[in-house]
């Protein structure tokens, strides 16, 4: 199905571009020792924008929750419906959270607490989004 | 006029609020209540609606046109300054004065002060906020001196079509965190989640609270479905609601409607002049959270609502026990379980609310939970949070008036993370 | 209206059919208020169609509307549950109408026929 594309900014550029290389990265102010996601121009803690790098994650975590989405705002989902919308929690920091639709795994039947692992979705020419999908 | 910044009640520790007690609400003011504006009628636009609520709360308070020398509007209702439904444009506009969005989708205060001839005001703030905000902003302005007599008004426009739907298959700004999984109202349903799994609770357990707002609401003349789905709302009907998201069914959201209040807020010297008894604001406090992350999760929910309620128990300085209506906002209706437990009223704990939704919450019981009806029972006006804690203060709630005590009233919205709380009382002290 | 005194005089029901009204936007006396009447929900019923409403309106709004269109109803149902009436009422053929593609969706999925308001007023299970 057609589904809306993330269009990068200058600050989420890296993210998108690191998507396309099947990594999933995430900010990190040295300063501050903090993770941020999603990206922004400055570090929430501190400010500052120039203690902010780029850290690959163990693209390992935990699903924390979830909703199924019966009827969406967005029309491209609609022949989707209904349709899982879970959390992660990433494993080195569960403050970082991640959207999942899980793929495979029937609506209303997700395994809360168990460890995904993330994967790349093609949305469209040349774009991968993460997704992920239960290990354990 | 410029945006004022810099009035909002939110950096921690907040002490008692300087102006307690010396300014004061006194009239309000409704249009009726429509599902919609169809487009063509010009009586019934958001423009004309504010007006006549205007006009109905300068007259509920007796006071004359010539006496406001202040006006706070919604530019649109959201905290934002978006209109809470669609705008008119693409479509063409029409003759003054409805020859831009002003008037149909928004009202500014430049609007009214035109439209109604005010020849007196002085300032005047379109800032562009809910309406716990805007009072809160009245009420500051009043007591630094910055107007005597200020009219707030809050208009809620919906358009004919569908209510906010996304066509777009490019996910720009923020969007591209959640379109592209397709996340949208199932954000509440995902916090809900979280909280019946953390409090051993499910969704069919809202049904006693969501019933008893129905009943509520009925009562209030300006409700939508007391103007126009009369019949009483069931447990029954509650139960077969069709789920939007898991956890969050049509009856857990607010249905949009096209409608205008209006409040006279003043100086608590000058009220003692006007018609009505005054309702006088003992503490206004605001506040705006982000999330930790992605999105808007159980912790951040807790944690924010607890600094609401911090803030207003320390600005007002009353204590749980001290009120006797408590109105959190609930247009989601999961939004009122995360308030009402932040401020314990009633001795509601974390995770408790829905063994205090099925005790007894009426009208004349000791727990009269959103007399009112919130906008479950009302529609999404917003405004009878508002009406309802004054018209109980005042003793003129009418068929709602509750059976217990009416000194202190306590009302917040709209959102666990952008939110005002305003505390009400009966006696200036 | 001759044609359909005529449809009628000749009609003999052999099927057994059930026809589900959405409200709003669909029937005349919906927020908005749509196209099907009083009149054509009256002739379906008395030309022996099973007639009732699958509506976001809580059930007792629907109950009020049948009270308010004075036609005798069999069912109301909320949207998602349209295809509960399959086991309630057993029919060779089962209708929805409505306006939104909501309407469409519990129709496909409860595999009911479907029509959308505005082809409605031409009354097309006249034709059946
Ligand atoms: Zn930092």
């Amino acid at each position: 199905m057609p589904r809306p594309i993330p269009v990068p900014d200058a600050t989420s550029k890296p993210f998108w571009d690191a998507c396309n290389e099947k990594r999933l990265i995430v900010q990190h102010c040295t300063y501050c020792d903090r993770k941020q996601f999603p990206p922004e121009p400055e570090c929430r803690e501190c400010g500052w924008h120039f203690h902010l790098s780029w850290l690959e994650t163990s693209g390992r975590g935990t699903i924390v929750g979830y909703s199924v989405t019966y009827e969406s705002r967005i029309q491209a989902w609609h022949p989707e419906q209904p349709f899982n919308n879970v959390i992660i929690a990433l494993e080195e920091d569960p403050v970082i959270n991640f959207h999942s639709n899980l793929p495979g795994v029937p609506v209303d039947e997700v395994p809360v607490g168990a460890t995904v692992e993330v994967e790349f979705l093609e949305v469209t020419d040349g774009q991968l989004i993460p997704e992920w999908r239960v290990v354990s | 006029m410029a945006k004022e910044t810099g009035w909002e009640r939110n950096s921690d520790p907040l002490g008692i609020w300087e102006h307690r007690g010396k300014v004061a609400m006194v009239g309000r003011g409704h249009s009726t209540t429509d599902r919609r504006w169809d487009g063509e009628s010009m009586d019934k636009t958001l423009g004309a609606y504010s007006l006549v609520a205007a006009q109905n709360a300068m007259e509920d308070a007796g006071i004359s046109p010539d006496e406001v020398d202040g006006i706070i509007s919604s530019a649109g209702g959201q905290a934002n300054g978006q209109p809470l439904g669609e705008v008119w444009a693409p479509r063409p506009y029409f003759d003054p004065p409805y020859d831009s969005e002003d008037g149909l989708s928004h009202v500014t205060a430049e609007w009214l002060a035109k439209q109604l001839d005010l020849k007196n005001v002085t300032y005047m703030n379109s800032h562009g906020d809910t309406v716990w905000n805007l009072i809160g902003q009245a009420a500051q302005a009043i007591g630094d001196g910055r107007a005597t007599v200020c009219l707030v008004t809050y208009p809620n426009g919906n358009m004919a079509g569908r209510y906010h739907q996304e066509s777009s298959l490019e996910a720009s700004g923020n969007a591209q965190w959640s379109s592209p999984w397709g996340w949208g109202l199932s954000g509440q349903g995902f916090t809900f989640d979280q909280y019946c799994r953390k409090y051993g609770s499910n969704h069919d357990r809202m049904a006693p609270f969501i019933v008893q707002e129905h009943k509520n609401g009925r009562l209030w003349p300006y409700s939508y479905y007391a103007l126009h789905e009369p019949e009483p709302f069931t447990e029954e009907d509650y139960l077969n609601g069709r789920m939007i998201a898991k956890g969050l069914s049509i009856f857990d959201c607010d249905r949009p409607v096209q409608a205008a209040a209006c409040y006279v807020v003043t100086t608590a010297e000058r009220a003692k002049d006007m018609k009505q008894k005054p309702v006088y604001i003992l503490d206004h406090t605001e506040s705006a959270f982000r999330p930790r992350s992605l999105v808007q999760t159980l912790d951040d929910t807790e944690e924010w609502t607890d600094i609401q309620a911090k803030r207003a128990y320390a600005g007002s300085g009353l204590t749980p026990d001290d009120i006797d209506l408590f109105s959190p906002y609930d247009g989601f209706a999961v939004f009122t379980q995360y308030f009402l437990e932040a401020f314990e009223w009633r001795g509601v704990k974390r995770g408790d609310a829905h063994d205090f939704y099925a005790g007894d919450i009426s009208l004349e019981g000791p727990n009269p939970l959103n007399a009112g009806g919130g906008n479950m029972g009302t529609g999404r006006m917003r405004t009878v949070f508002i009406t309802d804690s004054m018209e109980q203060l005042q003793g003129r709630a009418g068929p709602r008036q509750v059976k217990g005590k009416a000194e202190i009233a306590v009302t917040i919205g709209v959102l666990p993370g952008n939110a005002g709380c305003l505390v009400f009382s009966s006696t200036p002290d | 209206m001759a044609h359909i005194d005529e449809y009628i005089e000749k009609r003999t029901v052999t099927m057994a059919i059930l026809l589900s009204f959405d409200i709003d936007g669909t029937l005349e006396f919906g927020e908005p208020p749509g196209g099907v009447t009083k009149e054509m929900v009256q002739r379906a019923h008395d030309l022996g169609f099973i007639v009732g409403s699958c509506s976001d309106r809580a059930l007792s709004s629907q109950r009020a509307i049948w009270k308010q269109l004075d036609v005798p109803f069999a069912f109301v149902k909320a949207k998602h549950q349209l295809g509960t009436v399959k086991g309630e009422f057993p029919a060779d053929a089962y209708y929805h109408i409505g306006d939104r593609d909501t309407d469409v969706q519990v129709a496909e999925q409860a595999e009911f026929g479907f029509w959308w308001d505005h082809e409605a007023v031409s009354e097309p299970w006249l034709d059946l």
